[in-house]
């Protein structure tokens, strides 16, 4: 691994990461959502009248819950496309 | 590969001291479009309401019902805020799926723009029925110590509306492109008809968050 220029152990690093962190940044927030959604189901069948108010808090909680995963997204794509340290690092590492 | 021209914004000309970007082009031209639609139709209206007006209809009461429930005081005065972001953001939105256009709201600016019209808005609103003193206080409420957390909530709220509505906008675009490297015109279709799901989902959560954020700031605490 010695004789790895610094700007290609930049790429496989940030390749790598994004990878894992998208799976990552993926499956944390489904299982957030998947609680959510299963016991606003729960209450959906114990009491139908109340179905509109829970369908509303349900709406809410799964737009919150899908932000953090697009969070996640954001900064991945920027790692991989629009990176500001790329620059530096490949003049100064070389 | 020329995908860094989706984060940096294209200056097309100077006006005086100002640089105008493609984003604010575009902004201007999804505006006329949808202004113009809106004027014309609004100059038709009659009591017996054809298609297209019960349609309207629908989709503004749609948005008064949801005021309603959370501030049943005077839902009338917030409804053209949320109104028009709503209806913004949807045609902002759904602007990118035309050819030629690209979503200003795929640029991070045009969201953080939007999210700040929200923060003034919570502020203005809460002096508005509380007076400043009022609006103040709520912040110490329950206990004096949480007032950082409270200060932290505030920023964090700005924060995750700007990138919620810009990270799924973006998201939807270069997923787009990069299905059209793969094979124009066919694999990008579906998941443009999912973007069109999307898009007007990301719009209908800004509105409910405003209205969900506003009606902190303007109700009592029960």
């Amino acid at each position: 691994m010695g004789d790895l220029l610094a700007s290609e152990l930049f790429i496989i690093l940030t390749v790598l990461i994004s990878g894992a962190g998208i799976v990552v940044g993926v499956i944390v927030p489904a299982i957030g959502q998947m609680l959510v959604a299963s016991r606003a189901m729960n209450a959906i069948a114990r009491q139908p009248e109340a179905s509109d108010a829970v369908n509303r808090a349900l709406i809410l909680s799964l737009a919150m819950l899908e932000s953090l995963a697009i969070y996640i997204l954001a900064v991945i794509l920027i790692l991989l496309f629009a990176n500001p340290l790329r620059e530096f690092i490949v003049n100064v590492g070389g | 590969m020329g995908i860094e021209e989706e984060f940096v914004p294209v200056i097309l000309f100077q006006l005086g001291p100002l640089q105008v970007t493609s984003t604010v082009v575009n902004t201007w031209i999804i505006m006329a479009v949808v202004s113009a639609a809106l004027i014309v139709l609004g100059k038709r209206l009659r009591v017996k309401p054809a298609r297209w007006q019960n349609a309207l209809e629908w989709v503004v009461e749609a948005i008064d019902g949801l005021i309603q429930d959370m501030i049943p005081e005077h839902p009338r005065l917030f409804l053209p805020v949320v109104g028009t972001l709503m209806v913004f953001i949807t045609a902002a939105n759904l602007g990118g799926l035309i050819p030629g256009l690209k979503s200003p709201t795929s640029d991070i600016n045009t969201p953080l723009a939007l999210a700040l019209v929200v923060f003034f808005s919570v502020h203005y609103y809460g002096i508005h029925e509380k007076g400043l003193l009022g609006h103040l206080k709520h912040y110490v409420e329950p206990i004096f110590i949480l007032l950082p957390i409270e200060l932290a909530s505030e920023l964090a709220r700005t924060f995750s509306l700007t990138f919620r509505l810009f990270g799924n906008i973006l998201g939807e675009e270069i997923v787009i492109a990069v299905l059209f490297l793969i094979l124009p015109y066919f694999v990008p279709v579906p998941m443009m008809l999912f973007s069109i799901f999307t898009s007007v989902i990301q719009a209908y959560v800004f509105g409910l968050l405003t209205v969900v954020y506003i009606s902190g700031a303007v109700r009592a605490h029960e």
